[in-house]
């Protein structure tokens, strides 16, 4: 009787969890691609205990699967799509999108379309859950490149992106004026407002104890380090492991330099960051568009820049990439590659998706116009320049837990950045053997 | 027997019963799950011979019972056993054969500088839309040519062809134009379909496109060999994963489930740091338990005794007040837990409130404690309940009579109300050990298992082989069902061995009796 009750509970509880952490604003964990994959476990986690996976409405004749925040939106070009071709459209929410389609097609019964972001891609492709787009080579060219190459796997196209994110500095304009060139200047004028009883934290990075391989990357690749080797293509090579190279190891060394001085710490999660950033304790945070509602809401006068320099090196994050995908089991095949191909490459939809989210659009055109009116848009984008898409390669989801660790281990000064990086490159190593 | 209204009601609900049975049994049959028919059909002939007759009274009652054990206990440790022989996990899902196609699928590429052609898809005149032969009518985009395209190839059409401005056939002789719903009904056909033509074949893309695509991929069934035509490589089957023949570089993204025998059983056995993890995992997960309903049940005694004391005034009151904890979900209180746990002052209320900097969640010891101290606030108000409920059934006549023989308080507490308390409780004190033996929730909300000591990410200091076996599973890097359910295994015997000599002891305990 007990263990039903606090069984009940516990599920009732992390079902709820689940819906609060997804469902809740436009910048939590299915709508951001950074979310989703730092805290993969989180997400994934939770979600198979508790929450039911859409079931596939079969008296239509296109499903389309996503999460709450998205779906006005879609289903407004969805039924427009449906009038077109006189056929009906299902739009279901989905509080996990990337595991209830993973199972859902495994088991025969998935949708034929789904939102997410790029990084599932090559665990998708490994489980024979999604198939290519075929995207004309001049619709191709209305995306930036790097978007584009994040659609792909193989140097095959498997979605339409609509959406870009990266992190930057979002800076509290009240405690912190100019937009930071170096990260010395960070911590210099963030100690100060410390030590002036203005800020607790001098910068909010989040680290948390079990670590954030997401946030922590753009100080390994601002030395020529970060997650693997490319191939002369521009694809990320699963056999070149580069987390333990002396370039990485740079880089740890700046994060154990700040752990120990004790600007980022392993006591700062994510929510910790919001916390402090929307009570105006801290001049700046190192985090990306999800982080602008809260703040805004708050009443934070904020503005964004890129990332610094970091010992005069130039701190790069991961891009990322939100966009369409077409079932492999897709029943409808045939509508669901007209809509992916032929809507979402529409200026309108971008733009309404962008109200949404936040975040700037794929396509050129839509971007451009958006970017002219909100210079919040314009300044992720310009965040984002340079910026290597995240890895969508399955070796990937090897990468995320050790490196994150790896990281917390050497801010909180349990080893140092040459020993725990050439560890977690080991770690890594086995992982990608192990799974194949 | 019976009267036979009575018998007019049970037929019908054995009726009912059988037409359920036979609607799931057709739902089965759609999809194509030959032995679930026959598990359905074999339930619905028990249903008839133990309800239609009177030939087996007891097993009326024991029917349903009999048939949710297996459905909700048996079966999925048959299930879980099964699995565990496999290598079901990411990239190990489907069939050697739905790789193949898969892979070669995949491998479409557009050839470089081929036209993209308007297209529309037609059956010639006289067949059916949902069965006639595909052909795919083509408007070349540079001089719109027109052609038919079937799998024999391309031959141009003129007769009575109309195009839509954007070049797509509208209309030509002897072919029916197929609508958007039809054509999307044959989705299967088109993916199917590829035109032979110059340097590829031409796929559809939607409803209205066709490209010029060609395959990279090649699987040579004798040789039992996937080839890559761009570069020759060859790749051959090797655990469940084409892998390249010459050794170098990586294996195909997509492999297929198979039986793998002992293998899980032996890797976490003999992967040195899955057995120390396992070993140090265990020896926690014997802990964890033990002190935790060790504490829970000593508070939860306690407070049971001070507040059946009469000369405590307003007992109802205190005992809501003291159930709170057991009232509120249990995530929330971990959550809330969680971050009075932290070590920052600023964000950590206990160490902000006592002026420690003890690194509770970061320090492998004091992690242990955290949990232990947020599992009796959760767990102590339950204790307190069955203890008060356990001393209020205690007669007043056995403490009368001990206090008449001259026993202090003391002692009546600890010959006469204990063992008579335990009796009542003993079967549930093993029932909270085997609980909070994958107290899941707990570990995974408050630490995920971590710190995790020693340059890994594997096995965390808090972990419990559930929590464990889950990040295995699914939580981890690539999850792997099939090894997860081995752990599964070790798991469950180690559980059933416990919870049998607790059982054992507790039955001990009724000797006082």
């Amino acid at each position: 009787m007990h263990m039903r009750v606090y069984g009940a509970a516990a599920l009732a509880g992390l079902s709820a969890l689940v819906l609060s952490a997804c469902g809740g604003s436009t910048g939590t964990a299915t709508s951001t691609t950074a979310a989703t994959t730092a805290k993969a476990a989180a997400t994934t986690a939770a979600a198979p205990a508790t929450t039911g996976a859409p079931v596939r409405d079969a008296a239509v004749d296109l499903v389309i699967w996503c999460d709450q925040d998205r779906k006005p939106i879609i289903d407004k070009y969805a039924a427009a799509f449906g009038a077109e071709q006189g056929i009906k459209v299902a739009v279901q929410v989905s509080t996990d999108v990337r595991k209830d389609f993973k199972d859902a097609t495994n088991a025969g019964k998935g949708p034929d379309v789904i939102v997410g972001a790029h990084d599932w891609l090559g665990e998708l492709v490994q489980n024979q859950a999604v198939k290519p787009v075929n995207l004309s080579p001049t619709d191709q060219a209305k995306f930036p490149a790097e978007a584009m190459a994040a659609a792909k796997f193989n140097g095959q196209v498997y979605g339409v992106p609509y959406a870009v994110e990266n992190i930057g500095i979002v800076r509290n304009t009240a405690l912190a004026p100019d937009a930071p060139k170096t990260f010395e200047e960070m911590v210099t004028k963030g100690t100060q407002l410390v030590k002036d009883g203005k800020a607790t934290n001098a910068v909010l990075l989040t680290v948390s104890k079990t670590g954030d391989a997401y946030h922590s990357y753009p100080f390994l690749k601002a030395f020529g380090g970060g997650v693997f080797a490319q191939k002369p293509n521009g694809d990320y090579d699963p056999t070149k492991v580069i987390v333990g190279s002396p370039e990485s190891i740079l880089g740890g060394e700046q994060l154990a330099k700040l752990g120990k001085d004790g600007i980022l710490s392993t006591n700062v999660d994510g929510g910790i960051v919001d916390q402090v950033f929307d009570a105006g304790k801290a001049p700046y945070a190192m985090t990306g568009p999800w982080a602008v509602e809260k703040a805004k809401k708050a009443g934070i006068s904020y503005a964004i820049s890129p990332l610094p320099t970091i010992a005069g090196k130039q701190m790069t994050p991961f891009l990322g990439v939100q966009m369409f995908y077409v079932s492999a089991k897709a029943k409808n095949d045939a509508f669901a590659q007209e809509f992916v191909t032929k809507y979402v490459t529409r200026k309108d939809l971008q733009i309404d998706m962008y109200n949404i989210g936040k975040r700037p659009p794929a396509l050129t055109e839509a971007y451009t116009e958006v970017a002219a009116k909100d210079a919040d848009i314009k300044a992720w984008f310009e965040a984002g320049k340079g910026a290597l898409p995240m890895p969508n390669i399955p070796a990937m989801n090897s990468v995320w837990g050790p490196l994150g660790q790896a990281t917390a281990d050497i801010i909180a000064q349990k080893a140092t950045a040459a020993d725990r990086l050439k560890a977690a490159q080991t770690e890594i190593e086995a992982n990608i053997v192990k799974a194949g | 027997m019976t009267k036979s209204p009575w018998i007019v009601v049970k037929w019908v609900a054995i009726a009912a019963v059988l037409a359920l049975l036979v609607w799931i049994a057709g739902k089965f049959a759609a999809a194509g799950s030959l032995w679930a028919v026959v598990g359905v059909a074999f339930i619905a002939m028990c249903v008839l011979a133990i309800y239609g007759t009177t030939r087996a009274v007891p097993l009326k009652y024991l029917f349903p019972g009999l048939f949710f054990l297996v459905a909700l206990q048996i079966w999925p440790i048959i299930f879980t056993i099964a699995t565990s022989f496999t290598n079901y996990g990411d990239g190990h899902m489907g069939t050697k054969e739905e790789s193949v196609k898969y892979l070669i699928a995949q491998s479409v590429r557009e050839v470089e500088g081929a036209p993209r052609y308007a297209m529309s898809v037609a059956v010639p005149t006289g067949a059916d839309v949902t069965t006639g032969t595909i052909t795919l009518l083509l408007t070349d985009p540079k001089d719109g040519a027109t052609y038919a395209g079937t799998p024999d190839g391309l031959a141009p059409i003129t007769d009575g062809v109309e195009k839509s401005p954007t070049g797509k056939v509208t209309k030509a002789n002897g072919f029916t134009i197929l609508n958007a719903r039809e054509v999307n009904a044959r989705s299967e056909d088109l993916s199917a379909l590829a035109v032979p033509t110059e340097g590829g074949g031409i796929k559809t893309s939607g409803l209205s496109e066709a490209f010029v695509g060609k395959a990279s991929m090649q699987y040579d069934a004798a040789a039992d060999r996937m080839i890559d035509t761009t570069t020759g490589k060859r790749y051959l089957p090797q655990n469940a994963l084409w892998v390249p023949e010459d050794g170098q570089g990586q294996s195909l993204t997509s492999g297929w489930q198979e039986n793998v025998g002992l293998r899980n059983y032996t890797e976490a056995l003999t992967n040195e740091t899955l057995r120390n993890g396992f070993l140090k995992i265990l020896v926690w997960n014997l802990i964890f338990p033990l002190v935790s309903v060790i504490s829970t049940f000593l508070l939860g005694m306690g407070f049971a005794l001070l507040f059946n004391d009469d000369r405590i005034k307003a007992k109802g009151a205190w005992r809501s007040l003291l159930i709170l904890p057991y009232a509120l979900p249990g995530f929330v209180t971990a959550l809330v837990w969680r971050q009075m746990f932290n070590q920052d002052p600023n964000f950590g209320l206990i160490n902000k409130t006592f002026g420690w900097s003890i690194d509770w969640l970061g320090d492998p010891t004091w992690a242990k404690v955290a949990i232990l101290i947020t599992n009796l606030w959760l767990g102590f108000p339950y204790m307190f309940l069955i203890c008060t409920g356990a001393l209020q059934s205690v007669p007043g006549d056995v403490k009368e009579a001990a206090k008449i023989d001259g026993a202090s308080g003391f002692r009546t507490i600890r010959s006469i109300v204990m063992p008579l308390v335990l009796v009542a409780v003993g079967p549930l004190l093993v029932a909270s050990y085997a609980f909070n033996f994958n107290n899941f929730a707990l570990i995974y909300l408050l630490t995920n298992g971590g710190p995790f000591e020693g340059n890994q990410t594997q096995v965390g200091s808090t972990d419990l082989l559930i929590t464990y076996a889950f990040r295995l599973a699914i939580g981890g890097t690539t999850p792997n069902f099939g090894f997860a359910a081995a752990i599964s295994m070790f798991i469950f015997i180690i559980v059933a061995l416990i919870s049998l000599q607790g059982f054992r002891s507790t039955a001990s305990l009724e000797d006082v009796n």
